[in-house]
């Protein structure tokens, strides 16, 4: 059921790329940009078929991706905790309010050094970054669907007999679900985001490294065309994880629900 | 007499919203036996959803309120409530899981009970072939009726209904008033119903109260009326005329 008018933006924007791609080709083949920072077309895909055939560039996405998932699961779960907890009282309401406030203003990569002091170089410095990358935005956007549930459906519940955790799950959980999944969307960009920049900074952890780490070493080479390649699989992940993830979480949820 | 259903006595509530509010009711008593479908008709803000959130356990309140001997501490399945908001039912739950959904909370486990169960309440108000719709997908009449069944479904000693017909057109009304009486009589249900329409409560009551502003008890009628009751019943006009005057001087305006 694509509306036309879609199908028509779709169009209009498929035949724009196209025209930057071709138009990208001829400038590097031109002579009047360097060919080193400016690779062509064809260098890029080059690199990108080498990488995934020889320089196990598919390892170091699913490296990042299982940090990634990792800090993502433990920041949300621990939001949840927390924010449940919110919904005992005003108080613990507001002295987690301050809280969330607070961190929310520390930079992860500026906690790097301190990590790094209470965990070692290791894979757990990269997860608590990535932790808490997520966990405050995520509290935010449980608390504010949770404090804009609509009242009837929590009188609902109450009557139907649910009480503490099960009025949480059995009520409060669905009822926001719209605001939760953009939430971990939000924390998820972000997380991803700053999981990238933290690998360049920090390097292998002895288990591994990640697409970060594969992009910083193109760079030691220099080897624009690689550096591209990485950057053109960070997109296609963010395409995927929108479009395969979210976008299905959204249409067998909240859409068939009818509460967009 | 009938088994006392529900005990309201020297019922006093005030929200406290500053220091000097008024209270809403005050020493409000009322008793209402087994079986009785009670309507309660009064001016807008004279506290008749306050006193259902009361009975309801959603509310605290000075005094005492009894259900079968039991005094209201807090809300619980006994007395299920049906709101004038379409959107009271679930919108992640299908019609069917809507109406299951106070038995699965009430640690019933049995498949087999839980759908023959919920299939009966929802072929009482007509909706058998709409168990798997989403509530989105549906006319306000029939959330409306959903909302009924699930109130049904663990037969509750009290039905607190407050205005559920109130944003219906006429004609689903009148169709929703006729279904509900026929359930009232089959199941032998005390439901409590408020309304602001007179001819609704003389429709459905056998028993209609109005109450007025200071929240207090101004009118308590039984209504004798044979059901069904139409405009044309014998003492119809003389019941409507005798309320219509009763609003007119609780301080309702217009
Ligand atoms: N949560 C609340 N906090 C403070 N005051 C309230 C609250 N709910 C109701 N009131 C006040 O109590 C009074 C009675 O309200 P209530 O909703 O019980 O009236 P009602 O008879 O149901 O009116 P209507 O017919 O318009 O639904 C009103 O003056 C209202 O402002
Ligand atoms: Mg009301």
């Amino acid at each position: 059921m694509i509306e036309r008018q879609t199908l028509k933006n779709l169009r209009a924007q498929l035949i724009f790329l196209i025209i930057v791609i071709i138009g990208w080709q001829v400038m590097s083949n031109s002579g009047m940009v360097n060919q080193l920072t400016f690779p062509s077309v064809t260098s890029i895909g080059h690199a990108l078929v080498r990488g995934f055939t020889q320089e196990n560039m598919a390892e170091y996405v699913l490296y990042s991706l299982s940090l990634l998932i990792r800090g993502l699961v433990i920041g949300i779960l621990l939001a949840f905790v927390f924010s449940s907890f919110c919904m005992i009282s005003r108080t613990v309401y507001s002295i987690y309010n301050m809280v969330t406030s607070i961190c929310d203003l520390i930079p992860g990569v500026a906690l790097i050094p301190i990590a790094m002091g209470w965990f070692g170089i290791g894979e757990s410095v990269i997860i608590f970054i990535v932790v808490h990358g997520v966990i405050w935005p995520m509290s935010r956007s449980i608390l504010g669907g949770f404090s804009g549930i609509n009242r009837m459906y929590v009188e609902e519940g109450k009557i139907f007999g649910l009480k503490g955790a099960r009025l949480i799950t059995g009520v409060y959980l669905p009822a926001t679900l719209g605001t939760l999944i953009s939430g971990i969307r939000m924390g998820w960009a972000r997380a991803w985001r700053g999981l990238i920049a933290i690998e360049m900074i920090f390097g292998t952890t002895g288990s591994g490294a990640g697409i970060g780490w594969y992009i910083f070493m193109k760079r030691t080479n220099l080897n624009y065309a690689g550096m591209f390649a990485a950057l053109i699989v960070i997109i296609l992940i963010g395409i995927i994880v929108e479009y395969l993830v979210f976008q299905v979480i959204e249409r067998k949820t909240v859409v068939k629900w009818g509460m967009v | 007499m009938n088994h006392v259903r529900l005990q309201v006595e020297r019922l006093t509530k005030n929200y406290r919203t500053s220091p000097d509010s008024a209270d809403i009711l005050s020493n409000l008593d009322l008793s209402v036996p087994e079986g009785e479908f009670l309507c309660i008709l009064g001016p807008s803000g004279c506290g008749k959803t306050t006193l259902v959130r009361c009975i309801a356990g959603l509310e605290d309140y000075e005094g005492t309120i009894r259900v079968d001997g039991n005094t209201v501490t807090g809300p619980g399945p006994d007395r299920m409530m049906v709101f004038q908001d379409y959107n009271q039912l679930f919108p992640w739950k299908t019609v069917l899981k809507n109406v299951q959904y106070p038995m699965k909370v009430n640690g019933i486990r049995d498949k087999q009970e839980l759908r023959s169960r919920a299939e009966e309440k929802l072929k009482m108000v007509n909706l058998q072939e709409y168990a798997d719709y989403y509530p989105h997908q549906l006319s306000g009449g029939m959330k409306q009726r959903v909302a009924i069944a699930r109130g049904l479904v663990m037969n509750p000693g009290i039905l607190l209904m407050d205005e559920p017909f109130a944003a219906l057109d006429a004609m689903t009304r009148n169709k929703l008033q006729a279904e509900l009486r026929r359930i009232k009589e089959e199941e032998n249900l005390t439901v409590i119903f408020i309304t602001h329409n007179i001819q609704e409560s003389i429709v459905l009551g056998d028993r209609i109260i109005m109450m007025d502003k200071g929240g207090r008890i101004k009118l308590d009628e039984r209504n004798t009326i044979p059901k069904p009751v139409s405009p044309d019943s014998e003492g119809y006009g003389a019941m409507w005329r005798l309320f219509e005057d009763a609003l007119g001087d609780t301080g309702a305006e217009g």
